[in-house]
């Protein structure tokens, strides 16, 4: 369960989040729309610990996370899986090295994550590009991969920045394919997005930010491009 | 313990990845920190030559104490061995009337009827000190000259002393400070080069902390880098050192012979040692504090 009370954030006078309330239950699949700047990015890495906010509250199954510090925080990221808008992919390591990183940071044996990392690949259709850099795929491979590694820990709560950016329109609808697939195992999935066939496609709630504030807040969504 | 074991070899094979992947940085702060490190272990050597010619003039240093002709026998044997016990002396020499008068006459061959002419050897015996510490010389020539009943006069190069203990004061304080200040220069290259280097890989470093890595395990494969980076560098200077001292030390020691150059092998071999381990030192501190700064994501 996410809550978040009142939450503001912002940066050298730019208001990146401005009062967010919002709740998402356990198990729940939702996309945050808005255009860019709305806050949506924002509000993912608030939610990942990345970024502190200057007002609110935000707990995560009841935790406030503001107070988590040190070894906690470690723990609690082990809890989410992330997919960055920029992949965030190690350049200098390969496929598998990059999806196995999660377990490999738990301290798993080589065997655990190579097992690990075969399944996982081989779910985003991937397993026979293992042994590549990132620089050697393509954008849309690159986004799976970010998926591989932030799925690979069997997170609680999986959070996607713009996954389905900039790739071809085959690719991204395998990637919400996933994020659906993945979402059925029981995993809350938050996915901020500017995709209007996507989020008209699948009618799941839809947030809408503009301006760093919640606009609407849909149970079943559209994006209304106007 | 299992997973505290599987975690210490990724630690491990991370370094050795993360040397070779980065491998034009890496390369780049080993030789940073050799030529930092031969800089310094050549100015150690400098240092401790300096510091040894400035001993060697201070052994060479005399107090010349004449004993009275009706001195007692016994009372300058007492003095003689109180002086060889005395921490600052490094020689004690006696010279008897008789020798007095053969030195005499070896360095004056053409006066040597003056001593005819008298007829018996007006020389005194004396008493000569070469120091190890000249700026005890003063105090110990007061007390000396105390023992009015024993030494007929005592002369110190009083103003020879001054002037050594002088340079001594000035090289020794002057070659701490320049030592001091050099090891701060080289951790401040070999630190920055290695922060350079963090720096290149402050998004890995970020992302394993946002996938839930603990602080210690980013920071273990950086800090065996460092290690590494440190060691092997030093090893290369302490080596160029070695090899310097073994090809270039005898020969300058034959053409300038005054210059009293360190070749002994404990000297060199701990010089090398001391310069691995400020390598070791740097390297892994280097490490620590830069890769501390992107921790706090």
């Amino acid at each position: 369960m996410i809550v978040l009370q009142g939450v503001s954030k912002t940066y050298e006078g730019f208001t990146a989040l401005s009062n967010v309330s919002v709740s998402i239950a356990r198990g729940e699949f939702a996309f945050l729309i808005g255009t860019n700047g709305a806050g949506k990015t924002t509000l993912l890495r608030v939610l990942l610990r990345e970024e502190p906010f200057d007002q609110g509250v935000v707990l995560v199954n009841g935790v406030d996370i503001s107070t988590i510090r040190g070894a906690s925080l470690t723990k609690f990221r082990r809890k989410i899986g992330m997919v960055f808008q920029d992949t965030r992919l190690l350049p200098n390591a390969t496929v598998s090295e990059n999806v196995g990183l999660p377990l490999k940071v738990r301290g798993r044996s080589n065997r655990d994550v190579s097992m690990a990392v075969n399944e996982v690949l081989k779910r985003v259709a991937l397993l026979e590009k293992a042994s590549r850099f990132p620089k050697q795929l393509s954008g849309g491979e690159q986004r799976k991969v970010a998926l591989a590694r932030a799925i690979i820990s069997r997170p609680e709560i999986l959070l996607c920045d713009e996954p389905t950016d900039s790739i071809n329109p085959l690719h991204a609808r395998e990637i919400i394919e996933l994020l659906l697939d993945i979402n059925a195992d029981g995993v809350t999935t938050l996915v901020a997005t500017h995709d209007s066939d996507i989020v008209n496609d699948l009618r799941r709630r839809v947030i809408r930010m503009d301006a760093g504030g919640v606009l609407e807040d849909m149970a079943v969504g559209v994006f209304n491009t106007s | 313990m299992k997973t505290s074991l599987y975690s210490l070899r990724y630690v491990l094979g991370s370094a050795v990845n993360g040397l070779w992947r980065n491998r034009t940085m890496s390369i780049g702060a080993i030789i940073t920190t050799t030529i930092m490190l031969i800089t310094l272990a050549a100015f150690l050597a400098i240092n401790d030559t300096l510091n040894q010619m400035v001993s060697a003039l201070g052994r060479k240093s005399n107090l010349i104490a004449y004993v009275r002709d009706d001195a007692r026998p016994s009372d300058v044997t007492r003095i003689i061995r109180d002086l060889q016990g005395q921490s600052g002396v490094a020689e004690v020499v006696f010279v008897t009337k008789e020798d007095a008068l053969r030195i005499f006459q070896e360095r004056f061959t053409d006066q040597t009827d003056v001593i005819d002419i008298l007829q018996a050897n007006p020389l005194p015996a004396s008493v000569e000190l070469r120091m190890e510490n000249p700026a005890i010389l003063p105090s110990l020539a007061d007390e000396l000259r105390e023992l009015s009943d024993t030494f007929e006069t005592v002369v110190v190069p009083l103003d020879v002393v001054e002037r050594l203990i002088a340079v001594s004061n000035v090289s020794r304080v002057a070659g701490t400070v320049m030592v001091i200040a050099l090891t701060g220069v080289t951790l401040f290259v070999v630190v920055n080069t290695i922060r350079v280097a963090v720096y290149a890989r402050r998004q890995e470093i970020e992302i394993m902390k946002l996938v839930g890595a603990t602080d210690w395990f980013v920071r273990g494969p950086f800090i065996i880098e460092g290690a590494f980076i440190g060691v092997f560098g030093a090893t290369m200077a302490a080596g160029a050192m070695v090899a310097l001292y073994a090809q270039v030390g005898p020969s300058i020691t034959q053409i300038i012979s005054f210059l009293p150059i360190n070749t002994n092998v404990a000297y060199v071999r701990s010089l090398a040692l001391f310069i691995v381990l400020v390598g070791l030192v740097v390297g892994s501190i280097g490490s620590y504090f830069s890769v501390r700064r992107y921790l706090a994501v």
